[in-house]
């Protein structure tokens, strides 16, 4: 089968028929970069699991149909219903648009965007360089003092007819010492193809804490691919919840930098998936100073004709004594059709470290589920209470509590179909 | 132990760095079809075989080094290699021992492996390759009574062609990748194993190997085949002599397990590493795979890699039979400025086919060491169970040590389990052990064994004492 590639000259036309403003010249280096460089491909070892071409194919159509925004008019019912689900202060990205109208202005936080103070981006990878060609506008986030609510970002996006793609991109600066909690949560409405791209940076200055919960629930219909990268400061803290329950083809890129001592990261990751989706989870920690520590977990459940990758890298550079350095990832296959594709990896240039990885594949325990049964539970009740377990000792450990309801809803509403899709 | 011996013992030269002088008949460097139909005149082949080896050499020139391997060094110029070397005796061979050219079983002698006494004492037949060409081999007789078919290569191309054309390729396909193209195009020779149905090889087989003429890569075939319900137990151990120029040895192995049948195959690789500053070295590029075919087989994989300046190696199993089983114990260590990228591949493919991977690794001086592993489960392989234990051992601030295990599962019944670590030798061990009155050198030489206890004890005795030696030697004081 022939793969798709990105068309230039499509890209090109939808990049200048963007509005000139002050991105403009970002948007153009971008363009140079793509145009030098590409998308990365199946023959790429970080894309070995995950083939691009849906992305490439939406954007080709939309890029021929004349790269349109759509109107965010419709949305107004899901944004209302999502923005409540959760006890937060929301900022929100409705069809890459920025939609600040649900924010309410709190003492302790600076909303920017990047059209007001055009700072060059890094644009050092294809994808990112593929968000800045067709970026409308960044969303520039500093926080300063601790808020009562959460930050939210919402990211949501309509499918109309049509093929649509969207960028998303987001700065979160946390200032020293402050401790800050956001919810990072990606929805959209409609079963048409979308695809959407976003990079979050987010920078914990020193002794400061992220407390970051990100949820994707998007629809069967969406590509998302999304990177964020976290630099920590000394005696930095951060504490990431990661959920993927929906999405047809995702890919989440998770890359933390360690370049000063002290600095704790702990940040995990569930992910769900059924017939059709396929969810890649790829994990970068750079140690390059010790001491500092850094633990992630990842768990998938898997049902129906899916697949799941999960990828995590811990480098220890050369001199970055005192690392620590802990990865597990612990995936249940229900399906004969599920595929499950785990490398954990460790670069290791030091010696004082302390490195581990542990992965585990299997498959629901028969004595536990013959228990069950045996007290009158149906294989499918018995197969949700296991799985449920399973998902809980993640869930359970969400850093903001605000969130924690409604992740439990969602994780157990997508548990149940699921399971009843795998047994009907 | 003090620093200063500590870096003596580190800096300890190479042992077993000499060199026979015996005339050898090389080829011209180079290679071209021409140089593919000397190598085949030379060794008096059939026809099927010279045809076979210029298909895998047309086939090598449309293909590309591998780039992928964490391995860093200056490209290997294939033109400026001799493909073939024979000591000059090869004309008339000898029939015996006696007859054996004094010079080379005084290298031997040096190796520490007199012919005669391990012949005798240890009840090993050895199939000594001396550059490109066995000169001898003992207990063939003995062998010959139960129907066992242990031989040179070359020797096996002449009198077995039927079994050659059968088994050869049938693992490791010409094209299967840029080395084994290149060997299956000017492969010198090597071992042949033959264990008829039922039959269970009296005594261990073993095959010294040793690189001996400068600018000679060398490029052995093995082929080893298990007919229904047998076993056999293979040990590989080479030596070379310094050298400055890198030596290529580009090796394939092919194992082939029938029905109910065992392969054991144990490699202790003591190649010249190169010196302290990574200068010279033996390259070695070595496809090993075992094909469990017949239901109920097993293949057993145990290596202590020391030597070589760079080392790519996964010797791999394919679990076709139901039940199947794979194993791959594996001991790397590396010191100085040696590389080393070696690891496994478990392809399950058969019905509760099981596998276990056990890989050490340790790294000393500015050496880096890779542990690169794939465990495949096949959609129709139920009931697949994987353990892999990985673990590292650090000694020392400059070198070091990744793992890049991949899991590809495709069936929900399988179990698989994988778990790393990665460690220094620790001041608390080693205060313990001298407490007990033991010397940093023996403190740190019994953390070590302890840490490859669980490889060591797949090896057979002759190889776990000369492992542990060789461990003594690579490493015991680089701890500083």
């Amino acid at each position: 089968m022939k793969r798709p590639s990105l068309s230039m000259a499509g890209l090109r036309d939808a990049v200048r028929s963007m509005p000139d403003d002050s991105l403009t010249a970002i948007r153009e280096a971008a363009l140079a970069n793509l145009d030098e460089h590409g998308l990365p491909t199946v023959r790429d070892e970080d894309w070995k699991y995950t083939d691009l071409s849906p992305a490439i194919d939406i954007s080709n159509r939309w890029f021929a149909a004349g790269a349109t925004s759509t109107s965010t008019d419709s949305l107004a019912a899901s944004i209302e219903a999502l923005t409540s689900s959760i006890d937060a202060n929301w900022l929100v990205i409705a069809n890459g648009i920025i939609d600040t109208s649900h924010y309410e202005e709190t003492a302790g936080v600076d909303i920017g965007r990047f059209s007001d103070n055009a700072a060059p981006f890094v644009l050092d990878r294809p994808l990112a360089d593929l968000n800045a060609a067709l970026l409308h506008d960044g969303l520039r986030i500093r926080i300063h003092a601790a808020t009562d609510k959460p930050i939210g970002i919402l990211v949501v996006d309509e499918t109309c007819e049509a093929a649509v793609v969207t960028q998303v991109s987001i700065e979160i600066e946390i200032a020293p010492g402050c401790d800050a909690q956001i919810i990072e949560y990606h929805s959209s409405t409609g079963n048409n193809d979308h695809y959407s791209n976003s990079v979050v940076a987010l920078q914990i200055s020193k002794a400061a804490t992220a407390n970051y919960v990100r949820i994707q629930n998007r629809r069967i219909g969406h590509v998302q691919t999304g990177r964020i990268s976290i630099t920590m400061d000394t005696d930095s803290k951060l504490a990431m919840a990661s959920f993927d329950l929906g999405g047809g083809l995702i890919r989440n890129d998770v890359d933390i930098d360690l370049s000063h001592p002290g600095a704790d990261a702990n940040f995990n990751g569930l992910y769900l998936a059924g017939d059709g989706q396929h969810i890649d989870n790829h994990t970068r920690v750079d140690h390059r100073v010790g001491p500092a520590t850094s633990s992630q977990e990842y768990r998938g459940i898997l049902n129906g004709r899916s697949r799941c990758v999960w990828n995590g890298k811990a480098i220890v550079h050369a001199g970055a004594d005192g690392s620590d350095a802990k990865q597990a990832n612990h995936n249940l296959l229900l399906s004969d059709k599920a595929e499950i594709d785990a490398k954990p990896e460790l670069e290791i240039y030091a010696d004082e470290v302390k490195c581990s990885h542990g992965t585990t594949i299997g498959q629901l325990d028969d004595a536990a589920l013959f228990y069950l049964r045996s007290r009158g539970l149906d294989r499918q009740q018995a197969t949700h209470i296991l799985t449920r377990a399973f998902a809980a000792d993640l869930v359970s450990r969400t850093p903001i509590p605000q969130a924690l309801e409604t992740i439990t809803a969602l994780v157990d509403a997508r548990l149940a179909e699921l399971i009843q899709d795998g047994m009907s | 132990m003090t620093s200063q011996n500590i870096e003596s013992f580190v800096n300890q030269r190479y042992q077993h760095g000499f060199v026979t002088d015996i005339a050898t008949e090389s080829l011209p460097p180079g290679l071209d079809e021409g140089v593919v139909r000397a190598i085949s005149a030379r060794k008096d082949e059939p026809e099927f075989m010279l045809e076979w080896r210029l298909q895998a050499y047309r086939q090598w020139l449309d293909m590309k080094e591998p780039k992928w391997p964490h391995l860093h060094y200056k490209p290997v110029k294939f033109d400026e290699i001799s493909y073939y070397a024979a000591p000059k005796s090869d004309a008339d061979r000898p029939k015996s021992l006696d007859e054996v050219d004094p010079k080379l079983l005084e290298t031997y002698e040096k190796l520490g492996i007199p012919l005669h006494e391990r012949a005798k004492l240890a009840g090993v037949a050895v199939d000594a390759v001396f550059d490109s060409v066995s000169v001898a081999t003992t207990f063939k007789e003995k062998l010959f009574e139960v129907g066992v078919i242990f031989c040179s290569f070359s020797e096996a191309v002449r009198e077995h062609p039927e079994l050659i054309r059968k088994y050869l390729g049938s693992v490791v396909p010409r094209r299967d990748n840029f080395y084994a193209a290149l060997n299956s195009a000017v492969f010198s020779d090597g071992s042949f194993v033959y264990i008829p149905k039922g039959v269970r090889c009296p005594m261990e087989l073993s095959t010294y190997f040793r690189i001996n003429a400068a600018n000679t890569g060398q490029f052995e075939r093995t082929l080893i085949i298990a007919d229904e319900g047998s076993h056999v137990s293979y040990l590989e151990g080479c030596t070379a002599p310094m050298r400055d120029e890198n030596q290529l040895h580009a090796a394939v192995v092919e194992l082939i397990a029938l029905k109910d049948a065992e392969i054991k195959y144990s490699t202790v690789q003591n190649w010249y590493p190169g010196d302290e500053n990574g200068v010279g070295g033996i390259f070695n590029f070595v496809t090993k795979r075992g094909d469990c075919r017949g239901d109920n087989s097993k293949i057993s994989w145990t290596q202590v890699e020391t030597g070589s300046a760079i080392t790519w190696k996964y010797p791999s199993c394919l679990l076709r039979g139901d039940n199947s089983v794979g194993a791959f114990y594996s001991v790397a260590v590396v010191n100085n400025m040696q590389q080393a990228d070696t690891g496994t591949k478990m392809i399950h493919i058969g019905k509760n086919t099981r596998s276990t991977i056990v890989s050490k690794g340790i790294s000393a001086g500015r050496a880096q060491n890779t542990y690169r592993g794939l465990v495949k489960v096949m959609p129709q392989a139920h009931g697949a169970r994987n353990h892999t234990q990985c673990d590292s051992l650090l000694i020392g601030k400059q070198c070091g040590a990744h793992t890049f295990p991949y899991m590809e599962i495709k069936n929900s019944s399988a179990k698989i389990e994988h778990e790393a670590t990665t460690s220094k030798i620790s001041a608390d061990q080693l205060f313990y052990c001298r407490q007990r009155g033991l010397s940093e050198e023996d403190a740190v030489n019994m953390i070590v064994n302890g840490f490859c206890r669980e490889v060591f004890k797949e090896l057979p005795m002759e190889f776990a004492v000369e492992a542990q030696a060789l461990l003594n030697v690579s490493l015991e004081g680089a701890i500083g």
